[in-house]
């Protein structure tokens, strides 16, 4: 009996989300994130088995070759072919966004639990401390925590995990503040629930679409963030493809070569927009008030459960 | 269950709320609570579920059943808050989670409180819709989508689901057009004591207070004024404290009940 009552509310909740995607897709931005994003994973997971060439084949004849049949997007200085790094690169970009985006989801929320909570004292006090570190730039603290650790995926994901769960702190904190003293939260308390039950349960489901939107941009700034530091040679390491690996060994023969610069360009911009866009319709499509659809699968899987 | 306040004082950053209440509720008994806006009424039910806010400072003693609540661990008031004490709140619009559905409000103290299955909760969620005069296809209806004496039978529901002993009603009625507050009051107080719980009934409003409650306490800058049978206080308050509050309600409320000894009133200030 319950099994089946599990069962159905994964239904629900698959329901849920078909219903969110459908919405989105009706949007013509709404298509060209879902389209670019869908594309961005599919090539990172065939990136995984089969890339054009290897990424180690290396024609010395032909460096920065312009794009032909054997090279797709040209070759690079060492006469690398382009387009199997930039398939192999979005793997590692794929990754360094997840991670960054986890991160700064677990992080921003502790910070906002400390920020909403009912010990006055903690509260005050973590916003002190929230306004003084957010001051200290992202590439500094990668900067810093290069010297320890080299050039790594974990300096980009720690700095910008740390930076953005900071952003995402202080831009949900006055939406999680009125959800944190609203009638509805008291009401909760008033009927037994924990304040971890409450932030949980009531503060952050309240707060999904500005969640959802901050932490998209904070996707979209990874991207931006490990072209940036992998040029500066503290993001990843010289052997591990990614788009900044590819932007950084091209950018300087721009004058010269602009074409091979031109493709982890384009790449990182259409992603970044892709991503921000992303956050936009998300934000519209899991509102349940501004949603109407949504408001109609519940109605239906209600009646569902009643036959 | 029975209810007793001992020389409750409460005070908020230095600054006075209430000063030695006191209040006894019996078994099965509906009491009612009115004062003037800013009485400290809400946060008398507030201290007696031990939300007040931490920079308050309270004494005295509130002893629900048999739990002495001013200093009781978190642990004992979470236990008590939903499962023994059921609360029915001012304004429903604002104390529904606007992204839960009516079923997972209402389920939330059973969540909170027993183990059971989905399925049992829901069997209890839709005999409450019932009970509730709710139709049950709104159990998968979110808050905005329903009026608001609807609003306030889920609310209702939402404190009665885990049959409580004790109800606090604080000022239920307040947000509702005086049509749906008569049908509010009449529900609430024949559920109460169908489930042969006590109530405190949170008011400033006397009309209501006749309806749902037999005895009362006057309420005048965090002070117990005056106590006695709603009837009787309503009909010849003795303080003037109470005599200026009950003016007050009838030139309101009671407009069409005795004017004379009204105007009476207000002559003597």
């Amino acid at each position: 009996m319950s099994n089946s009552h599990n069962n159905r509310a994964a239904i629900t909740r698959r329901a849920y989300a078909a219903v969110a995607l459908r919405t989105m897709w009706r949007r013509a931005e709404g298509k060209f994130a879902l389209i670019v994003l869908a594309l961005w994973l599919a090539v990172a997971l065939v990136s995984l088995v089969w890339t054009p060439q290897s990424l180690w084949t290396t024609d010395g004849y032909h460096v920065w070759a312009k794009p032909s049949a054997a090279h797709w997007l040209g070759t690079d200085g060492t006469g690398a072919d382009v387009f199997s790094w930039l398939m192999a690169g979005s793997r590692t970009n794929l990754l360094i966004v997840l991670l960054t985006v986890v991160v700064s989801a677990l992080w921003g929320l502790l910070l906002i639990a400390a920020m909403v909570a009912r010990n006055s004292a903690l509260a005050s006090t973590s916003v002190v401390v929230i306004d003084a570190l957010i001051s200290i730039p992202t590439v500094l603290i990668a900067l810093i925590l290069a010297v320890p650790m080299g050039a790594s995926i974990a300096v980009i994901v720690i700095a910008c995990g740390f930076g953005y769960g900071l952003n995402l702190a202080r831009v949900a904190r006055p939406a999680a503040l009125l959800a944190a003293r609203s009638a509805y939260v008291e009401s909760a308390l008033a009927n037994g629930a924990s304040g971890w039950r409450v932030l949980v349960s009531h503060i952050i489901p309240n707060n999904l679409p500005v969640l959802a939107v901050q932490l998209s941009l904070s996707a979209g700034t990874a991207v931006l963030a490990e072209s940036g530091l992998t040029y500066l040679g503290i993001g990843v390491p010289s052997g591990v493809p990614s788009w900044g690996h590819s932007l950084a060994t091209s950018v300087k023969l721009i004058n010269v070569f602009p074409l091979t610069v031109l493709w982890p360009g384009l790449i990182v911009t259409v992603v970044v927009v892709a991503l921000n866009v992303f956050g936009d319709v998300l934000r519209d499509a899991i509102d349940p008030v501004a949603n109407p659809a949504l408001r109609q699968t519940a109605g239906s899987a209600g009646k569902e459960d009643e036959r | 269950m029975s209810v007793t306040v001992e020389a409750l004082s409460i005070a908020i950053g230095g600054k006075p709320i209430a000063a030695d209440v006191n209040l006894d509720i019996a078994d099965g008994e509906r009491v009612g609570l009115i004062g003037s806006s800013g009485s400290g009424k809400s946060m008398i039910s507030k201290a007696m579920l031990g939300l007040l806010p931490l920079n308050a400072t309270v004494s005295g003693s509130v002893i629900l059943g048999e739990t002495q609540v001013i200093g009781a661990s978190e642990r004992e008031l979470a236990d008590l808050r939903g499962r023994y004490v059921g609360t029915v709140f001012q304004n429903p619009a604002a104390s529904l989670n606007p992204v839960m559905t009516v079923a997972q409000q209402i389920g939330l103290p059973l969540k909170l409180h027993y183990d059971l299955t989905k399925a049992e909760r829901a069997e209890r969620v839709a005999r409450m819709l019932g009970k509730v005069g709710l139709s049950a296809d709104a159990a998968n209806k979110y808050p905005h989508e329903l009026s608001g004496g609807q609003q306030q039978r889920v609310g209702i529901a939402t404190a009665l689901i885990t049959s409580p002993r004790f109800i606090i009603a604080d000022e239920p009625t307040t947000a509702l057009d005086s049509i749906t507050q008569r049908q509010i009051v009449d529900l609430l107080t024949a559920l109460v004591d169908d489930a042969g719980a006590s109530m405190l009934f949170i008011t400033h409003d006397f009309s209501v207070l006749a309806r749902a409650t037999t005895r009362c306490y006057v309420l005048e800058s965090g002070r117990i004024v005056d106590s006695g049978v709603t009837a009787e206080v309503l009909a010849d308050p003795q303080t003037p404290e109470s005599k200026r509050l009950v003016s007050a309600a009838r030139s309101l409320t009671l407009r069409s009940v005795d004017l004379h000894s009204t105007k009476e009133d207000s002559h003597e200030q």
